[in-house]
């Protein structure tokens, strides 16, 4: 390792810039100066983040400072157990929540049980019926409370989100230069400096671009942004007298879809439609969705919207954001050559977003009525053929295939191919050794069970100001 | 023929066969499933195959298998890990452990606090650190409980058994549970005209067994899979050359260790399996460069205490089958593909293969879409377990011989290269999901073969060395401590009624 202190140059400030200045700021010791070039203007990329996080985002904000304390005290942030998915290639609205294991009966997956039975998923996942009732709270420790199972995410607006980080960054280690980026000093892929407006340059040993699509840094050197296809987004919040569920809404129109996302005092609603869609509002955000072939080249590594942008149809964005964070952190180089670690994030990268892309052609793919979902290319390349193969082992009998190290888990993979109507054409094997009528009353005791315990859950509302009562009254302590 | 997938013939009553008539017969009891396993006395078994991994605990525990019962029954031992000898060097050893080494800080990994700590003043081995290790080189043993996070338990184990004693055992168990046994020798395979699946197979006394579904458990031969269905092979002894071996039993002498030890040779590696009664040895060779006498010699010449039968040999070639569910055909054991035994990977690759089956079992037709997701898992299964292997090849400094000179030549595949690169850059070790090897045997065998990182993770740079020492210190002793209470092998086996009388002999203090 060279003695020399190495300097770290995050270019942007968005929520992928505050987010990497600030991880890099905890994770790194003092060998790593870490300094941060962040523009005057805001950035409307922010809306393709979504409003949603998942559960493993948890531990991740958590370390960086914002805990559930800052969340739900410092912005209008709202607990999330999934999204329903409204006129989405089903008549009936369904959900993707967070449950992670899905209960099992007799060593046999919960899918098997349904298949045979034909009897919903829904009303079997505690999260789910706790969202469809607008009902919260956290789980347990206990594991044999079906509570504990429940797991959740957080609605957020990412423009509060960015404010919070602002703050947590300015009272971090990170050296902060307010400018606007002009250009870069580089020879062939390597990046020596940064030239910003009105100041000097900023040198530094580590690039990384996190400035959105403008991709001041790395858009300089020799790389290729694959666009697949131009959307655009409206985002508009509303206040309301109370905090709604927790859950977003997500609704399909012709050409694209609309998300409905709880907060505290407000509701988000972002609207996501094909670029050429003809009434689209001046205001709308435009974006061309796609990837970047390698996110890492020379000493350059682009995070977030640098290198690409996927739909904020589900909390895909900021999974992914986080992927790049935690594969960045894994992978800081600790010298001057950085062969491997370039190699080992590109293809940590390629693999996420193909993992990710695919999920969300999942949701494309309706199993009958193919007017019933909007309507967009799938995206090309990686993800297909893994997909073909999830898809067609899931229709033929329940089986879920799985790749490694995959963002989206068995559980999520199971309710997307069910609400998309992709039904197990025969069950799994062991399960003719449960006689019909015990499986339908085990199903309907564990139904019960699920039932009494949300009937005694509270409202998220009410739940959330209890909460927050509680965690005010704890800081005064 | 009645409707559906309900006659199944297993063919073989080897490790392979017995396992799956065992699983088979469980899982799928109250379904009416006709389960016959055919086995040839006269034919055998191949007779080896006594180390396993610990993922086999799991399977023994979805049976219901009393462990200690098991234990006395096959004359088991305990298995902490592996000892390799003169691998990297001649006179190098180390242990590749079933478990962690430290415990991760902060959740950054423990090893890379261990480089630090070494590249900038020196530290003790890692193994000092790794509950495993300690324990197995002191003979002691015990099973972990509570808390797999803490220091004495974050470790897994597995067994060291008499292989023809496991299959009886098993075989008692499915005949219990309704399996036929059916002892005879195979002459041919009857195929349907129209689908090319297997009819019946047609044994030398003229009867004929009838089934939906045939597992192919008949060893190397794979009487179905290959000889009737012509299925084809993948030769991969382009990287794991050995072809041969050599294997005898001899009398055990000595402390009753709970490790298995492979030591590397000039041609080849040498086996050494502690069991209750005896101990298994073995030479894997590649018969290039060590003629089968030679071989022979060295083994023999070397044992620890007289040998209990005469020496036995095996012919194979390293490979996979190209399909290992062809048609109405799976197969599972050596008739499904051959790896060296150098990380016990055979029976743990039969329970893969089972594991995989129940998931699959057909329903009311052989469907070409199980058999492609099936292929699919245990192509990747094999290709890792392979990569794993030839790291133990190719990760050396040894030049002695034409063998080892051979696998300093050679070009890895590229998922093995990246793998050994990003470890030297920085003791950092590519993760995968799905495949049997974690981390920690990356970890064991690159350190183990001295492949020395060059730099550790610089997130470790926030951790004054000060701060370093103590912490491992700390776990050091912890670890120590833990092995020191411990008791051995012998004693525990005794103390957990798993002890089998035969022969056991009283640990050395
Ligand atoms: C040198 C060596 C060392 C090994 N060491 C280990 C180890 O340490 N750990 C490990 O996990 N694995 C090890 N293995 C692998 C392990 O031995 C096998 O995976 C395991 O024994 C399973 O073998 P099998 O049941 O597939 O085949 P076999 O044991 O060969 O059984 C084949 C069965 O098929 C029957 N059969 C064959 N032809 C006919 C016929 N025509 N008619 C009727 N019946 C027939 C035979 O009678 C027999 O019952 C080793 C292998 C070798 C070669």
């Amino acid at each position: 390792m060279s003695l020399n202190r190495k300097t770290i140059v995050v270019c942007g400030g968005g929520l992928d810039g505050n987010f990497v200045a600030l991880s890099l700021a905890k994770t790194l010791g003092a060998d790593f100066r870490i300094v941060q070039i962040a523009g005057s203007e805001r950035r409307a990329d922010n809306v393709f983040y979504g409003s949603a996080t998942s559960p493993e985002g948890y531990n991740f904000l958590h370390a960086l400072g914002l805990d559930e304390r800052t969340l739900l005290l410092k912005s209008q942030t709202a607990f999330s157990y999934g999204s329903f998915f409204r006129r989405w290639a089903s008549p009936q609205p369904w959900i993707l929540c967070h449950h992670a294991p899905f209960p099992i009966l007799a060593g046999i997956p919960l899918r098997h049980f349904l298949t045979r039975s034909g009897a919903p998923l829904e009303p079997l996942l505690i999260s789910a019926r706790a969202a469809a009732l607008g009902r919260f709270a956290h789980p347990p420790d206990d594991p044999r409370n079906p509570l504990s199972r429940a797991e959740y995410g957080y609605q957020f607006s990412p423009d509060e989100w960015i404010e919070l980080l602002d703050s947590l960054v300015a009272n971090s280690r990170v050296e902060r230069v307010r400018a606007d980026i002009t250009g870069i000093d580089h020879q062939g892929d390597t990046v020596s400096a940064v030239q910003v407006a009105g100041r000097e340059r900023v040198s530094g040993d580590i690039f990384v671009d996190a400035s959105g699509p403008a991709r001041h840094c790395i858009g300089a050197l020799a790389s290729n942004y694959r666009a697949t296809r131009n959307v655009a987004a409206c985002a508009e919040r509303q206040d309301v007298p109370q905090l709604g569920p927790p859950c977003r809404v997500i609704e399909a129109g012709p050409s694209g879809w609309t998300s409905t996302t709880h907060l505290q005092d407000s509701i988000l609603k972002i609207r996501i439609d094909a670029a050429d869609d003809n009434d689209l509002p001046a205001t709308a955000i435009q974006m061309a969705l796609g990837q970047l072939d390698e996110a890492w080249i020379g000493n350059c590594i682009a995070v977030g919207h640098a290198a690409w942008a996927i739909e904020p149809l589900t909390p895909a964005p900021m999974m992914l954001l986080q992927r790049d964070i935690v594969r960045l952190q894994e992978l800081v180089p600790g010298s001057d050559d950085m062969t491997t670690e370039r190699r080992e994030f590109n293809r940590r990268f390629k693999d996420d977003l193909a993992h990710a892309n695919s999920f969300h052609d999942a949701l494309y793919i309706p199993e009958t009525r193919p007017e019933a979902v909007p309507r967009r290319p799938l995206s090309p390349g990686t993800g297909s053929e893994a997909l073909s193969r999830k898809i067609a082992q899931f229709k033929n009998r329940g089986i879920l295939v799985s790749y490694d190290l995959e963002p989206f888990n068995e559980e999520d993979w199971t309710q997307n191919h069910l609400g998309m109507g992709r039904l197990p054409r025969q069950h799994d094997r062991q399960l003719d050794a449960i006689p019909v009528q015990q499986a339908e009353h085990d199903l309907a005791r564990l139904q019960n069970v699920i039932d009494q315990m949300v009937s005694r859950m509270p409202p998220h509302h009410v739940y959330l100001a209890r909460f927050k009562a509680y965690l005010e009254k704890k800081s005064h302590v | 023929m009645t409707a559906g997938i309900t006659r199944i013939c297993i063919l073989g009553g080897g490790t392979a066969g017995w396992m799956t008539a065992a699983a088979l017969s469980r899982k799928f009891k109250n379904l009416g499933l006709d389960l016959t396993l055919i086995e040839s006395d006269q034919i055998g078994t191949v007779g080896v195959g006594e180390a396993t991994l610990p993922h086999i605990r799991f399977f023994n525990q979805a049976l219901g298998i009393d462990e200690p019962a098991f234990m006395k029954a096959t004359e088991a031992t305990f298995k902490l890990g592996i000892e390799f000898c003169d691998w990297g060097k001649l006179g190098d050893r180390y242990i590749h452990p079933f478990g962690d080494y430290g415990l991760p800080i902060d959740g950054l990994d423990f090893h890379q606090f261990w480089l630090k700590l070494r590249q900038a003043e020196g530290a003790d081995r890692l193994d000092a650190y790794s509950y495993p290790v300690l324990a197995a080189e002191r003979g002691r043993f015990k099973v972990p409980d509570g808390n797999i996070d803490q220091i004495g338990s974050n470790f897994g184990y597995a067994y060291q058994f008499d292989a023809g004693l496991y299959a009886g055992f098993l075989r008692t168990y499915s005949e219990e549970r309704g399996v036929k046994r059916q002892e005879g020798k195979v002459a041919d395979a009857e195929l349907d005209p129209n689908s090319g699946h297997i009819a019946a197979v047609r044994l030398e006394d003229g009867s004929r067994v009838e089934a939906d579904l045939f597992v192919d458990c008949s060893g190397f031969r794979g009487l179905l899979i290959e000889q009737a269905l012509e299925t084809g092979y993948d030769d991969w002894s382009e990287w794991l050359p050995c072809n041969r071996a050599v294997a005898v039993p001899c009398e055990a002498n000595g402390e009753l260790v709970p490790y298995t030890r492979a030591t590397a040779r000039k041609a080849g590696w040498q086996w050494r399996i502690p069991l209750q009664h005896r101990t298994g040895n073995g030479h894997v060779y590649w018969s290039e460069f060590i003629s089968d006498d030679e071989a022979a010699h060295q083994l023999t010449s070397t044992l620890e205490g007289p040998a209990l039968a005469e020496p036995k040999k095996l012919f194979f070639k390293t490979g996979r089958r190209r399909k290992f569910w062809n048609r109405n055909v799976v197969c599972i054991g050596l008739s499904a593909g051959f790896l060296e035994p150098l990380e016990s990977t055979s029976i743990h690759l039969i329970q893969e293969g089972i594991t995989t089956l129940v998931e699959l079992f057909p329903k009311d037709r052989i469907d070409p879409l199980d058999a492609e997701e099936y292929n699919e898992r245990m192509g990747l299964n094999f290709e890792r377990v392979r990569d794993f292997l030839l790291l133990h090849y190719v990760a050396t400094q040894r030049d002695d011989s034409a063998m080892w000179r051979h696998f300093r030549e050679l070009t890895v595949p590229d998922s093995l290269q990246e793998k050994i690169d990003a470890w030297l850059t920085r003791g950092y070790v590519l993760k995968y999901e799905f495949g049997v090897f974690l981390p920690p045997s990356w970890i064991a065998v690159m350190l183990g073969q001295n492949l020395t990182p060059a730099h550790h993770d610089p997130r470790v740079g926030r951790y004054s060395i000060e701060d370093i020492r103590d912490r491992l210190e700390r776990i050091r002793q912890e670890t120590a401590r833990a092995v020191d209470v411990t008791p051995t092998q012998a004693a525990f086996l005794q103390r957990y009624g798993a002890a089998s009388g035969t022969s056991l002999r009283a640990a050395q203090p």
